[in-house]
C-alpha cells in the first residue's frame, strides 16, 4: 500500500517522539526572514543597478564574434547586431555571466557532492560547529534568511542555489535578454550564489571532518616539490573535494601508513587534506601539476574535481602511474570498477592492463589507493621512470633549439624560454631556474616547438637542482574568523591602526611568477594591513623566504588582527572572507542580517575597507568569486590576465554626480569622494597594484584616523613603487586631520599652491577646498529605504 | 618637512625590530638607564624647535655600544595643561617607531631604544635629527602644542639626576589619575569614533569610566577634544546630576539623544540594568545577568568556554553589541573593573558572582578584598547549581539578597513553592520583561494554543492506516 498525497487523520499515537529543534513565535519567524529571503534574479536587481551605475561595466572582447547558434557566426563589431538581435555589450556580458555561472556551479556542485556524502556518513542532524561564532553561516543567513543549525539545514540552501543556476543558465539561450546591464545583474546574482555554495561546502566539512574551527594557531605544514620524500611510495591527490580523500587518510591512519607512504596533495584538496590530517604534505598549486607528474615521482594519482588538468590520465599513463578517478566531473573514459573487488582492481592496475579506474565506492578508494601505492612504489622506483631527459639528452635538446621564439609567443606569460635554452646549451642553468619559478606549468610551449622539443620537461630538468630545494611552510587553513577576534580587531579598525584588509586569493597564473604576491603580502603586512589568503595563493605565499630563511607564515601569526597573515583554507573557504564583512555589520552595527542582502552590501560598500587581489586568476571560479565580492560591496583587483574575463567594473571619479550618497539620518544628499573607486579592475604590474590596493581601502565612512592612515599608505606606496605622488591624493582629503602626519606641512602647501585650497597657516587648518566636511556620524547609504523614517 | 631627514618616517616602520646583529647602538633599556618625559610649561619659557644635547651624540658613540638616554620635551600653548602631559608623552613611542631604523620599546622609565646600522649608513648621526622629527610629529598631530623644545641627555650622571625628578613627576601624575573622579570634573568626553562602523554607538568617557574599547580614557578624550573640538572626541558638559549612584547627567542624556539619532535619550553610566551605556562591538568584556542568583557574571573575549549560564562570550556578545542599549547585558573595558564606581547602581562588586579565572587574575588587586574570594571562576562553578552552592558556601553578599527578597514577596505575586531553591523574584526597577526573553525559559500556555510545525521532522516507527468510515 502506498500513502498518497492527501489529508489523513491520525487516530492514535503511541510512543511517538517528535523532535522539535527550535520553537519560534510566528512574529519572530516572520521577522527572521528579512526583506529578500532566497532572492529571485530580479529581487536584488535594484541594488545591482545602483552598483552598475557607479561602477560601469567596461568590456574587453576577447572574441568579437558570437557563435552560439546556427545563424552565426555573427560579427558584432562596429555596432552591428547579431542574427538574434544581440549587440556586442550584451553578448560580452552574457559570456562573462556564463563563465561565472560555470564557476558557481563548480563550487555548488562540490558542496552538493560533499553534503550528500557527509549526510550519508553523519546524518542530517549532525550539528554545525564552526568555532566561536554567534553567526555560524553569515552568507546563508544574509541570503536565505534562515539560521542553519545542522548540516541537513543546508539541503534547501543548495536546492535554492541549483534552481537559481538553472534559471540563470536559461537566460543564455539565443535571443531573450538584450540588456548588458541585466546580464551583469545576473552575473552578480551568480556570484552571490557562489559565495553561499562555498560557504555550505566549507562549513559542512569543518563541522563533520574535524577541521580547524576558527583557529588562529594552526600548525605549519611542509609545502613544495622538494618537501616530498620520493624514496617512499608517493600517493598524490589532485583536486578540490576531500570526500574520497578523507577515506584514504582514515585508512592510512588506521593502518599506520603515514610513515610508509608519502601522502601529498596538489591544489585545494591539499589544503583540505592538511586541515583533516596534518601528516599530509602539499606539493603546491595547480601550476605544479604537470611538472610533478612528469617528474615521475608520484606512484599513484587520485583525482576528484575542479582544477585538475584534463590530461592527467594521458600524462600519467606514459609513466605507468595509475589514476583513480572518484567523481562524476572527471572520468577520463575509465571503466567503472565500483562493484569490483579491491584486489582485482589492484591487480589490473599493477599489471598495466588498465591505466586507471573509476571508483565511486569511497571505502574502496580508501583501501585501494594506499595499498596500490605500496605496491607501485618499489616497482616504479626500480624502473626509474621519469619524463625528464637525462643530462646528455638535455644538452642535445637545448642545443637543437633554433631560437625561433614560437614557445615565447605560445607562453601565456611570454617567458623568455629561448634565452634560457641558449644559456643552458652553454652550460648556464640559472635562466632555467628563474624560468621554472615563473612558469605556470601549462605545457602549451610543448605544442608550439617546431623542433618537437618537450620544452616543459627541459625547463624542469634545467631547474632540477632548484626544485629539489623547493621547500616551504604553510599554516594550515583556519576556517572562519571567530567573533571574538573580530570584536578585538574592531578597535584597530576604528582607531585607524589597521588600514584595511587585503585578501590575496585565487589561482597561480601570475604574470611574472609567484614572488610578486609574496612581495605584495610582505609590504602590506609591514604596513599593518590584515592579509587573508586561501587556495593556490596561500600555497605560493609559503614558498618564499626572507634572509633568515623564514616564510611569511613563520614571521606573521594567524590571528585576525592588524599585520597578521591568515590562511583561511581551500578555494571554498573564500566564503569566510566575504562572510567576515557580514559579521562586522552584525557585530558593530547590530544590523539584522536575515534575508537582508542589500542593506548589508550597502554597509560593506560604505564602511569596510576590504579589497580582494586575485593576481593570478585564471579560472571561472575565480571570476565568480570576484563577482560575488562585488555584489557584496567588496572591490577586487585582478592581474594583467584579468581583461580576458572580458569585463571590468570601473568607477569614473570625474563623473561627480555618480558619487552622491544619502545620509541615512535625514536623507540629505552628499557628494562624496570616489571611495572605493572601482569594483573590478586589472593592474598591469606589481608596482601599480601596491598603491591601488591602498586606495581601494578608502570608504566614505572613514573617520579621520582611518583616512589618515589609509592616505599615508596610498601616498607612500605610490611614491615608493611608481615614484610619484598620486595625482588624485587630494580628493581624499576632507580635513587637515586626514593628512599623513609626517608630510602634513608639505601637503598643506601643495593643497594651497596646486589646488587653490585655503589654509589657515597659524592653526594649520584647511578652510576651503574639500568636497565635503568630515563627519564621523555621517551614515552613507545608497538605498533610499534605509533612510530614517523612509516608508518601504 | 619630511625630506630634511636622512630617514623615512612612516607607520610602516612601527613593527620594525632591531636585532643585536643589526644594531648600531642601544640606548636606555634594562641594562642601562633612561626615561622619557613631557613637561607643560609657560609659552614664554621655551623656544620652539630648540634642541639641547647633554652628553655624547650618536656620531661620538661606539658601534655596538650601550648608553643611557633621557628625552625631555617641554611643550607650551594656550590649551596646553599638565593633565595632557601623559597623553603627549605616550606618543613619543609611536612617533619614534615611525622612524626607519629606530626601535622604541616601552614607556616612561622603561624605555629601550635601538638604532640600526642601516640608519647610520643612510646619514643619521645626531640625536638632533631624531628629536626634530619627533617634535614635528608632535606638533602635526597634537595641534594644541604651539611650541616645543627637547633636551636629550646621554650623560649618566645627569640622567640619574633628572630621572629622580621624573620619578616624582610620574608619581604625582598617577596620584592625580587615581584621585580624579566623576564629581571632580565639569566635563566628560564623548567619543563617536566607532560610528564609522557602529552608527548609533555613543561612548561616554568619564574619570571613572574608560571607553569600553579600553583604548581611550578621560585624559585622552580631553587631549583629542583640544586638538579638534568638533572632532570625534568632544567635550560633554555634565549638566545636572539626576542620579548620583547610577551616574545620570542631563548633559549625557542630551548627547545620547542627539548622537543616537533619537534611539535613546537616557544613559546611566554606572548602571547595569537601568538605561545602561550602549555597547558598540569591541568591548573587552561582556557582563550578563544571571537571574537564578540575581547576580552579574562577566566573560571576556579570550575565554573560549561557556559561562555558567551555558553561553559563550560570542553568543552573549552577539546580543549585546551593535551600538544599542541592551538590558541584561553590558559591554565594558577591562579598566572599568578598576573604577570605584563600577556598576554602583546595582550594588557594585557585591553583585558580581562569576568571571573567568584569567580575567579575575588580571584585576585581582582591584577587587575589594572582602569579595575577592567570593567571586566564582570556571574552576569553582561551571553551571548554575554549582554557582549557587559556591556563593552560599562562601557567604557571597548576594545570598543575603535572596533571603531578604524572599521575606518580602511582591504583593501581587503569589508565592510559589520550589522544592530545591527558593528563587528570588528578580528585583530590577523599570525593567522590561521582554528584555529577558533570552534568559527565562519559555513557559507553555494551555488551551487555545495553535501549534504550527515548520520544517519539523517527525520520526515514526510505524504508521497504521485505517479507512475512514
Amino acid at each position: 500500500m502506498s500513502i498518497k498525497k492527501n489529508r489523513f487523520t491520525i487516530e492514535n499515537l503511541e510512543n511517538v517522539q517528535i523532535n522539535i529543534g527550535r520553537v519560534v513565535s510566528s512574529h519572530e519567524a516572520k521577522e527572521s526572514e528579512g526583506p529578500t529571503p532566497a532572492p529571485e534574479i530580479h529581487d536584488l536587481r535594484d541594488w545591482d543597478m545602483k552598483l552598475l551605475e557607479r561602477y560601469e561595466p567596461v568590456y574587453s572582447p576577447v572574441c568579437d564574434m558570437c557563435c552560439y547558434c546556427t545563424y552565426g557566426k555573427c560579427d558584432l563589431t562596429g555596432n552591428k547586431e547579431g542574427a538574434c538581435g544581440i549587440d556586442m555589450e550584451a553578448h560580452q556580458a552574457r559570456e562573462t555571466m556564463l563563465k561565472g555561472l560555470t564557476g558557481t556551479a563548480a563550487h555548488s556542485a562540490h558542496g552538493r557532492h560533499l553534503l550528500n556524502n557527509l549526510i550519508e556518513r553523519f546524518g542530517e542532524d549532525f550539528p554545525i560547529d564552526v568555532g566561536p561564532s554567534n553567526l555560524k553561516a553569515p552568507l546563508t543567513q544574509t541570503i536565505m534568511g534562515i539560521k542553519p543549525e545542522t548540516i541537513g539545514d543546508f539541503i534547501p540552501v543548495l536546492d535554492y542555489i541549483e534552481e537559481q543556476i538553472t534559471q540563470l543558465l536559461a537566460t543564455a539561450h539565443t535571443g531573450q535578454e538584450g540588456s548588458a546591464l541585466d546580464f551583469e545583474s545576473k552575473a552578480l546574482h551568480a556570484g552571490m550564489l557562489d559565495h553561499m555554495g562555498m560557504e555550505v561546502a566549507d562549513i559542512i566539512q569543518v563541522s563533520c571532518l574535524g577541521m580547524p574551527k576558527s583557529q588562529e594557531d594552526t600548525p605549519l605544514v611542509d609545502i613544495g616539490m622538494g618537501s616530498i620524500d620520493s624514496t617512499k611510495p608517493v600517493l598524490l591527490c589532485i583536486g578540490h573535494n576531500i570526500a574520497a580523500v578523507a577515506y584514504i587518510m582514515d585508512y592510512m591512519e588506521e593502518h599506520d601508513l603515514f610513515d610508509k607512504i608519502e601522502l601529498a596533495g596538489l591544489c585545494c584538496t591539499a589544503h583540505d587534506m592538511t586541515r583533516y590530517n596534518e601528516n599530509a604534505k602539499i606539493v603546491g598549486p595547480m601550476s605544479k601539476q604537470l611538472k610533478y607528474i612528469r617528474s615521475g615521482i608520484p606512484d599513484v594519482i587520485v583525482v576528484d574535481e575542479q582544477c585538475v588538468r584534463a590530461d592527467v590520465l594521458r600524462e600519467a599513463s606514459k609513466l605507468h602511474i595509475p589514476v583513480i578517478a572518484t567523481n562524476d566531473k572527471i572520468m577520463y573514459g575509465l571503466s567503472n570498477r565500483s562493484k569490483d573487488e579491491v584486489d582485482d582492481i589492484i591487480q589490473d592496475l599493477i599489471s598495466g592492463d588498465q591505466q586507471g579506474a573509476l571508483l565511486f565506492d569511497y571505502e574502496k578508494v580508501g583501501e585501494l589507493a594506499p595499498r596500490l601505492a605500496l605496491k607501485m612504489g618499489p616497482i616504479r622506483k626500480e624502473m626509474g621512470i621519469t619524463a625528464l631527459p637525462d643530462d646528455e639528452e638535455f644538452k642535445k635538446l637545448t642545443s637543437s633549439c633554433s631560437q625561433c621564439g614560437a614557445c615565447v609567443i605560445g607562453c601565456p606569460n611570454g617567458l623568455d624560454i629561448d634565452k634560457a635554452m641558449e644559456a643552458a646549451a652553454g652550460g648556464d642553468l640559472t635562466l632555467f631556474e628563474e624560468l621554472h619559478d615563473k612558469c605556470n606549468g601549462c605545457g602549451r610551449c610543448d605544442f608550439e616547438c617546431p623542433k618537437g622539443i618537450p620544452i616543459l620537461n627541459v625547463i624542469e630538468k634545467g631547474a632540477l637542482k632548484f626544485i629539489r630545494e623547493e621547500k616551504g611552510k604553510v599554516r594550515i587553513g583556519r576556517g572562519q574568523i571567530g567573533d571574538p577576534e573580530i570584536r578585538e580587531e574592531g578597535r584597530n579598525l576604528v582607531l585607524g591602526t589597521t588600514p584595511g584588509i587585503i585578501a590575496i586569493v585565487g589561482c597561480p597564473n601570475y604574470p611574472d611568477g609567484s614572488h610578486d604576491i609574496y612581495e605584495i603580502a610582505e609590504e602590506m603586512l609591514q604596513r599593518s594591513y590584515i592579509v587573508v589568503t586561501s587556495g593556490c595563493s596561500a600555497m605560493d605565499l609559503g614558498m618564499h623566504k626572507d634572509d633568515e630563511g623564514k616564510t611569511l607564515y613563520e614571521r606573521y601569526s594567524g590571528r585576525f588582527i592588524k599585520g597578521n597573515l591568515l590562511n583561511i583554507g581551500s578555494c571554498v573557504s573564500n566564503a569566510h572572507i566575504s562572510a567576515t564583512t557580514i559579521k562586522v555589520a552584525a557585530i558593530f552595527a547590530g544590523r539584522d542580517i536575515n534575508g537582508n542582502f542589500e542593506e548589508i552590501a550597502d554597509y560593506v560598500l560604505n564602511r569596510i575597507g576590504a579589497v580582494g587581489l586575485a593576481w593570478g586568476a585564471y579560472s571561472q571560479k575565480a571570476l565568480t568569486i570576484g563577482t560575488g565580492c562585488n555584489r557584496l560591496g567588496i572591490p577586487v583587483v585582478l592581474g594583467p590576465h584579468g581583461p580576458k574575463y572580458r569585463r571590468a567594473y570601473l568607477g569614473k571619479p570625474y563623473n561627480k554626480d555618480k558619487w552622491n550618497m544619502m545620509d541615512a539620518r535625514d536623507g540629505s544628499v552628499q557628494n562624496v569622494e570616489p571611495a572605493p573607486e572601482h569594483m573590478l579592475i586589472s593592474a598591469e604590474t606589481k608596482a601599480e597594484v601596491m598603491p591601488m590596493l591602498a586606495k581601494l581601502c578608502f570608504r566614505p565612512s572613514d573617520n579621520n584616523l582611518g583616512r589618515m592612515i589609509k592616505l599615508t599608505h596610498y601616498i607612500e606606496m605610490s611614491e615608493k613603487y611608481l615614484g610619484v605622488l598620486p595625482d588624485d591624493w587630494y580628493i581624499y582629503v576632507r580635513s587637515e586631520a586626514d593628512l599623513p602626519l609626517a608630510k602634513k606641512e608639505q601637503l598643506l602647501k601643495k593643497l594651497e599652491e596646486e589646488h587653490g585650497w585655503k589654509i589657515d597657516w597659524d592653526k594649520k587648518k584647511i578652510l576651503e577646498g574639500p568636497t565635503r566636511k568630515v563627519d564621523v556620524s555621517f551614515q552613507p547609504t545608497n538605498v533610499p529605504r534605509l533612510v530614517k523614517g523612509a516608508t518601504e | 618637512m619630511a625630506d630634511e631627514f636622512p630617514f623615512e618616517i612612516s607607520p610602516m616602520f612601527e613593527g620594525e625590530r632591531v636585532r643585536k646583529d643589526d644594531m648600531y647602538v642601544e640606548l636606555a633599556g634594562p641594562k642601562s638607564k633612561g626615561f622619557e618625559l613631557v613637561n607643560a610649561v609657560g609659552i614664554d619659557e621655551i623656544e620652539d624647535g630648540k634642541f639641547t644635547l647633554i652628553g655624547a651624540d650618536i656620531s661620538e658613540m661606539e658601534e655596538g655600544g650601550r648608553y643611557p638616554l633621557a628625552m625631555i620635551y617641554r611643550i607650551a600653548g594656550e590649551l596646553v595643561e599638565t593633565d595632557l602631559e601623559a597623553i603627549v608623552e605616550r606618543r613619543n613611542h609611536d612617533f619614534q617607531n615611525y622612524i626607519q631604523g629606530m626601535m622604541h620599546l616601552n614607556q616612561r622609565y622603561d624605555v629601550w631604544i635601538r638604532i640600526n646600522k642601516d640608519a647610520i649608513a643612510k646619514g643619521l648621526k645626531s640625536f638632533e635629527q631624531i628629536a626634530k622629527a619627533t617634535m614635528m610629529l608632535f606638533k602635526n598631530e597634537l595641534t594644541f602644542i604651539e611650541k616645543i623644545e627637547a633636551t636629550y641627555i646621554t650623560d649618566m650622571e645627569k640622567v640619574d639626576e633628572e630621572l629622580a625628578k621624573a620619578m616624582d613627576k610620574y608619581a604625582a601624575r598617577d596620584e592625580r589619575t587615581r584621585n580624579l573622579h566623576d564629581e571632580d570634573v565639569d566635563t566628560f568626553y564623548g567619543c563617536s569614533l566607532c560610528q564609522s562602523f557602529a552608527p548609533t554607538s555613543v561612548c561616554v568617557i568619564t574619570p571613572d569610566r574608560i571607553a569600553l574599547c579600553g583604548a581611550i580614557n578621560w585624559f585622552d578624550g580631553r587631549a583629542a577634544a583640544k586638538v579638534d573640538p568638533e572632532g570625534p572626541q568632544f567635550a560633554v558638559e555634565k549638566g545636572e546630576c539626576l542620579d548620583e549612584t547610577g551616574g545620570e547627567y542631563t548633559g549625557i542624556n542630551e548627547v545620547a539623544q542627539k548622537l543616537s539619532g533619537g534611539e535613546y535619550n537616557r544613559i546611566k553610566i554606572h548602571s547595569f540594568f537601568e538605561f545602561p551605556h550602549t555597547s558598540c562591538g569591541c568591548f573587552e568584556v561582556v557582563g550578563f545577568f544571571v537571574p537564578e542568583v540575581d547576580g552579574i557574571g562577566w566573560v571576556d573575549r579570550d575565554y573560549a568556554g561557556n559561562a555558567p549560564n551555558g553561553l559563550a562570550f560570542s553568543s552573549m556578545a552577539g546580543q549585546t553589541g551593535g551600538g544599542k542599549q541592551v538590558m541584561g547585558f553590558l559591554g565594558v573595558g577591562i579598566n572599568y573593573f578598576r573604577s570605584p564606581k563600577f556598576i554602583q547602581a546595582d550594588g557594585g562588586w557585591d553583585r558580581v558572582v562569576w568571571m573567568p579565572k584569567h580575567l579575575k587574575d588580571k584585576i585581582l588587586e582591584d577587587i575589594p578584598s572582602d569579595i575577592v574570594d567570593k567571586v566564582a571562576t570556571e574552576e569553582d562553578a561551571q553551571d548554575i547549581t554549582a554557582l549557587k552552592t559556591f556563593l552560599t558556601d562562601k557567604g557571597h553578599p548576594i545570598v543575603e539578597r535572596w533571603s531578604s527578597e524572599e521575606e518580602e514577596p511582591a504583593e501581587d505575586e503569589p508565592i510559589t513553592e520550589s522544592d530545591a531553591f527558593s528563587m528570588p523574584q528578580v528585583g530590577i526597577p523599570a525593567f522590561d520583561p521582554a528584555m529577558l526573553k533570552n534568559l527565562t525559559p519559555m513557559t507553555g500556555g494551555c488551551g487555545g494554543v495553535k501549534v504550527t510545525l515548520k520544517n519539523a521532522k517527525v520520526t515514526i516507527d510505524k504508521v497504521i492506516l485505517s479507512n475512514q468510515k
